[in-house]
């Protein structure tokens, strides 16, 4: 069974246009680790959707070969519209954003999300694990991992590894282009003067904020700090 | 199969109504049945192109509501009789229609015309999603700038997740000398960024401003204008013919420039 999450709207307001271009997006964009016919469930959360978008919702999903069967909301009129359109409902209570102990440590990690296609400007990715892309990330679009990322191919935009906190996450890139790169809390801009030649880099944390450096032996040359929360160079 | 192709851009001003008027011209020489709609509902400008705003009897809002026929709101062009033009309406916005009136509108067209050409309005918003709303392929014009790129890619993006996928670029308004000095983004360099396959690239010409204000599409005229040529062979590649792209740094080299552009350096 696949888990559809629609983004919380106390978060992220975002109007309801804007939510069927990023699902429809992420359905072809993503990689499909599904087989066809797998049965999917909305968790819809606090969103108001009328039968219309619930039908809109249920065509993407068919589309990208799931079956929508299930929703799951806090809303009362979501409930009723999706038990008219004949889909089993769970209500839910309203979540209360919990105390965050937001280090987005490795073990809380989703599997990793690999795009396979150019990340245009405007789409902005947000995964809770580690974000592969296989192609160009455009300017003006932005990966939010709570990972890594890595990028198989020019990195354009903008890309926040370890969004939740966590100092040890990286960035990868075959040719660090990147409007702005952000780690944890720290956000850096490039040089104002790009190299002459772009080679393989890792962006990651140190004492004095986000480095970079040539990406091949980098992992023989540096080590995590978890004294400074920071990568250092080993003697 | 009615072939019903989007023209846009996201950025204002690149040349989507120009090339609406011209490719809808130049298939129309080829022979085609050519249907070109306005979807820029109050800004609208597709008819001024054409030379056609004194024939504009009923637009799109009328023959959506009802009150005329679809025929009888499609201008005919008196030099060009196979090609037709939806103009929209001036004195509303582009709130007045919805996608799925647009949608439906443009899908009657389909029985009488081989080409339906529907030109977008700048920006995102409900405009585009009007223009969209019928189309099943897309042809994104840029400026070699990059204002025009960025907002072309974010288009590109808006189309892909309405399952538009046969998307085609136009490069407009190219100097090549400017290219040449390394002042303006090259071909290249925007297929870089936009990775979608080319479809002609335009160069800037001063013939066009002054056809825009005559109402006569540069396509139409007699003499070989380097535009007319790129539009004509834009339609040739429409129709599926394999064109090679003009050498536009061949038409700018010649002797007389050579020389100047020694002097200046």
């Amino acid at each position: 069974m696949v888990q559809v999450w629609l983004p919380d709207p106390d978060q992220t307001p975002t109007h309801w246009l804007e939510i069927w271009d990023r699902l429809k997006q992420r359905l072809s964009t993503g990689e499909r680790f599904w087989q066809a016919g797998t049965v999917a469930h909305l968790l819809a959360g606090k969103h108001l959707l009328d039968g219309r978008q619930l039908l809109a919702i249920a065509e993407a999903l068919a589309q990208a070969q799931l079956d929508l069967r299930t929703v799951a909301t806090c809303r009362r009129q979501t409930a009723v519209v999706a038990a008219g359109a004949g889909y089993s409902v769970e209500q839910t209570l309203p979540q209360t954003t919990a105390a965050a102990p937001v280090e987005g440590s490795a073990e809380t990690w989703a599997e990793p999300l690999y795009l396979k296609s150019t990340v245009r400007s405007g789409i902005e990715v947000s995964h809770p694990g580690t974000v592969v892309v296989f192609g160009d990330t455009n300017p003006g679009s932005e990966i939010i991992a709570t990972g890594d990322i890595l990028v198989v191919g020019r990195l354009r935009g903008i890309a926040h590894a370890g969004a939740e906190g966590n100092r040890a996450c990286q960035i990868f890139a075959l040719k660090m282009e990147a409007m702005q790169l952000r780690i944890a809390e720290a956000i850096a801009r490039p040089p104002a003067t790009p190299p002459d030649q772009l080679y393989p880099e890792i962006a990651y944390m140190t004492a004095s904020g986000i480095r970079l450096a040539p990406a091949p032996n980098f992992f023989k040359s540096h080590s995590f700090s978890m004294a400074t929360e920071s990568w250092v160079e080993s003697p | 199969m009615t072939r019903i192709i989007v023209v846009t851009s996201g950025k204002g001003g690149v040349g989507k109504t120009t090339t609406t008027a011209n490719l809808g011209t130049a298939l129309a020489k080829r022979g085609h049945k050519v249907a070109l709609v306005d979807a820029d509902f109050g800004l609208r400008n597709l008819d001024l192109l054409l030379g056609l705003e004194n024939r504009v009897v009923y637009t799109a809002v009328e023959a959506i509501a009802g009150e005329c026929r679809l025929e009888q709101a499609l201008v005919k062009d008196k030099r060009q009789p196979t090609l037709a033009l939806l103009p929209a309406a001036q004195n509303r916005n582009k709130e007045a229609v919805t996608p799925e009136q647009m949608k439906k509108l443009v899908l009657a067209l389909q029985k009488a015309f081989d080409y339906i050409i529907v030109d977008c309005p700048a920006g995102i918003e409900l405009g585009f999603r009007n223009a969209i709303a019928a189309a099943k392929e897309a042809i994104i014009v840029t400026t070699p700038e990059v204002t025009a790129v960025r907002d072309a890619d974010r288009v590109i993006g808006l189309l892909e997740a309405n399952d538009i996928r046969n998307i085609r670029l136009i490069v407009n308004r190219i100097r090549p000398e400017m290219v040449e000095m390394q002042d303006m983004m090259s071909v290249d360099d925007v297929l870089e960024i936009l990775a979608i396959p080319l479809l002609g690239v335009i160069p800037d010409d001063e013939r066009i401003i002054t056809a825009s204000n005559r109402g006569e599409p540069i396509a139409l005229s007699q003499e070989r204008a380097l535009p007319a040529i790129a539009f004509s062979n834009i339609a040739r590649r429409l129709d599926g013919e394999e064109v090679p792209f003009l050498d536009l740094m061949a038409a700018h080299n010649t002797l007389l420039n050579r020389i100047r552009r020694f002097f200046r350096n």
